[in-house]
């Protein structure tokens, strides 16, 4: 197929795929011009939109975000640095994975979200408390995922690597970190979509900034149609972090691919 | 041989509390803790918000899979269902649902069934999308030798799509179980009305680490045992389907 008619192609689907989505947001514009969908239960699209343009224009999103973001990157960030670390750790160390399984096996089956009451009273209601939460919320995933990959590395690489002399810190860069990629990658696209959910949940629960709090601030006093402007800015922001990520692993594992 | 290094946690979690390396009422020994459960569930003022949250959590997700089975089912069989729904499926999964939680109480109002409506929408997308998979999946050849059969699609539906998904329909339920829990408890932490998200706001407020901790606990075994709950109806029901063979 020759590069014209691909892009062709990809472009129809694309149009075939968000087809629907607008047929959708049409339809609910029609039900609210028409009447038919009082404002008073969902405010006309066009509503929505004029008060996103708002929220736009004064800077209210643009903090917000900046809010939001900081504390979910934060605790997203310290997360993926000590879970592959210890994942790693633990699969490679026995006494690491002895004491670390158990605590990992009594944290698993609690909702992370509902952790929020018990830091706020450890550490405040600020954003160290919120920022704790989300970390360990995305641990648990990013840890297990490594160490599953860490644990299964092919015992043929790690030999043929030692047996020509690797040295421990290489193999673990060369050999083993390569190795759990895929595996990791999965846990971290969890990790991102965990860190949005226990984001908003600890801005409903306490907070003066943040998307969430914008969310739960507008719908308190009935103004939906900023609020509904708000939760479809947090969809698309959401859905274009999860395509972003799924597009640079796609970059960066094209030798994976490859390899199998 | 697990139960060692987790009995070794639980001790120095006692004993650094009891030494005082820790304020003990910020954060009590473990056996204080289970005391306070013991009390709780003991007393029965553990039932009630139990009770609140198990009943929400199960009709939202009793809704979502009579609704979502269906659904996902068609979509994986039917051209015209799959290029509608797939789209609106993929699109909001990413949201976080909990988003809603304001909308919903507009909706459906601020008791039980704002409620169990979102924990019935967060709860459609795991099994939506693993019915729409697992439908997706099937092999070409049970469908047409069925159809040369003359099997029509209703019995089709129900008798051949239906169970050769059930596998996959029955991860997505697992995934739900965690999920309505998870949601049951976050509504009522946002906006009360009892139940154990409720009970922990309320520790919270008045500084109740104890109970906190005790709501805690019971919030991650009404989890567990739904999850197992899950695995035991699925081994009962899939015993014949090869995924299932070995466990």
């Amino acid at each position: 197929m020759s590069g014209g008619s691909l892009l062709a192609w990809r472009t129809m689907h694309g149009v075939s795929r968000l087809l629907p989505i607008v047929l959708v947001l049409l339809t609910w514009q029609a039900a609210s011009m028409t009447g038919w969908l009082p404002a008073s239960w969902l405010p006309p699209l066009t509503a929505v939109a004029m008060a996103l343009g708002g929220l736009v224009v004064s800077g209210e999103l643009a903090t917000n975000t900046i809010a939001s973001l900081s504390r979910a990157g934060a605790g997203f960030g310290v997360a993926v640095v000590i879970g592959v670390t210890l994942g790693i750790l633990m699969a490679r160390i026995r006494f690491v994975q002895l004491a670390v399984e158990p605590i990992l096996v009594m944290i698993y089956p609690v909702p992370k979200p509902a952790l929020i009451p018990l830091f706020m009273i450890w550490l405040g209601i600020g954003n160290f408390s919120k920022i704790t939460v989300i970390a360990l919320a995305c641990l648990l995933p990013i840890v297990v995922a490594t160490f599953n990959g860490a644990r299964s590395v092919d015992a043929m690489l790690l030999w043929s690597a030692q047996a020509r002399g690797t040295s421990e810190r290489n193999l673990l860069w060369r050999v083993i970190l390569p190795a759990a990629l895929p595996q990791i990658a999965t846990g971290v696209r969890t990790a991102i979509a965990i860190a949005i959910i226990v984001l908003v949940s600890s801005e409903f629960i306490s907070s003066d900034s943040g998307l969430g709090y914008l969310i739960f601030s507008y719908g308190g006093v009935g103004a939906d149609d900023a609020m509904l402007a708000v939760v479809l800015y947090l969809a698309l922001l959401g859905y274009a972090f999860d395509r972003l990520y799924v597009n640079a692993l796609r970059r960066v594992m094209a030798w994976h691919a490859f390899a199998h | 041989m697990r139960v060692v290094p987790l009995g070794l946690v639980l001790l120095a979690w006692e004993l650094v509390t009891r030494i005082g390396w820790v304020n003990p009422y910020v954060f009590p020994p473990i056996s204080e803790i289970f005391i306070r459960w013991f009390t709780l569930v003991a007393n029965g003022s553990m039932f009630a918000p139990l009770l609140d949250t198990l009943w929400r959590a199960l009709l939202g997700l009793g809704l979502a899979i009579l609704i979502g089975v269906p659904l996902g089912l068609l979509m994986g069989r039917v051209r015209w269902a799959e290029w509608f729904f797939e789209p609106l499926f993929s699109f909001a999964f990413p949201l976080p649902k909990i988003a809603l939680i304001p909308l919903y109480v507009n909706w459906f109002g601020l008791f039980s069934m704002s409620k169990v409506m979102l924990i019935f929408t967060d709860c459609l997308f795991p099994i939506v999308l693993f019915a729409y998979h697992g439908a997706r999946g099937i092999g070409q050849a049970h469908v047409w030798s069925a159809q040369a059969r003359g099997t029509g699609p209703l019995r089709m539906f129900w008798r051949v799509v239906l169970p050769l998904s059930l596998a996959s329909i029955y991860d997505g339920v697992q995934v739900a179980v965690v999920v309505a829990v998870l949601v049951a408890v976050v509504t009522e932490m946002v906006s009360g009305g009892g139940g154990l998200g409720t009970m922990m706001i309320r520790a919270y407020r008045y500084g109740d680490v104890r109970t906190a901790f005790a709501a805690l606990v019971t919030i991650s075994l009404v989890g567990l045992v739904l999850y197992h709950a899950a695995q035991a109806v699925r081994t009962r029901l899939l015993f014949w389907h090869v995924s299932d063979s070995q466990t």
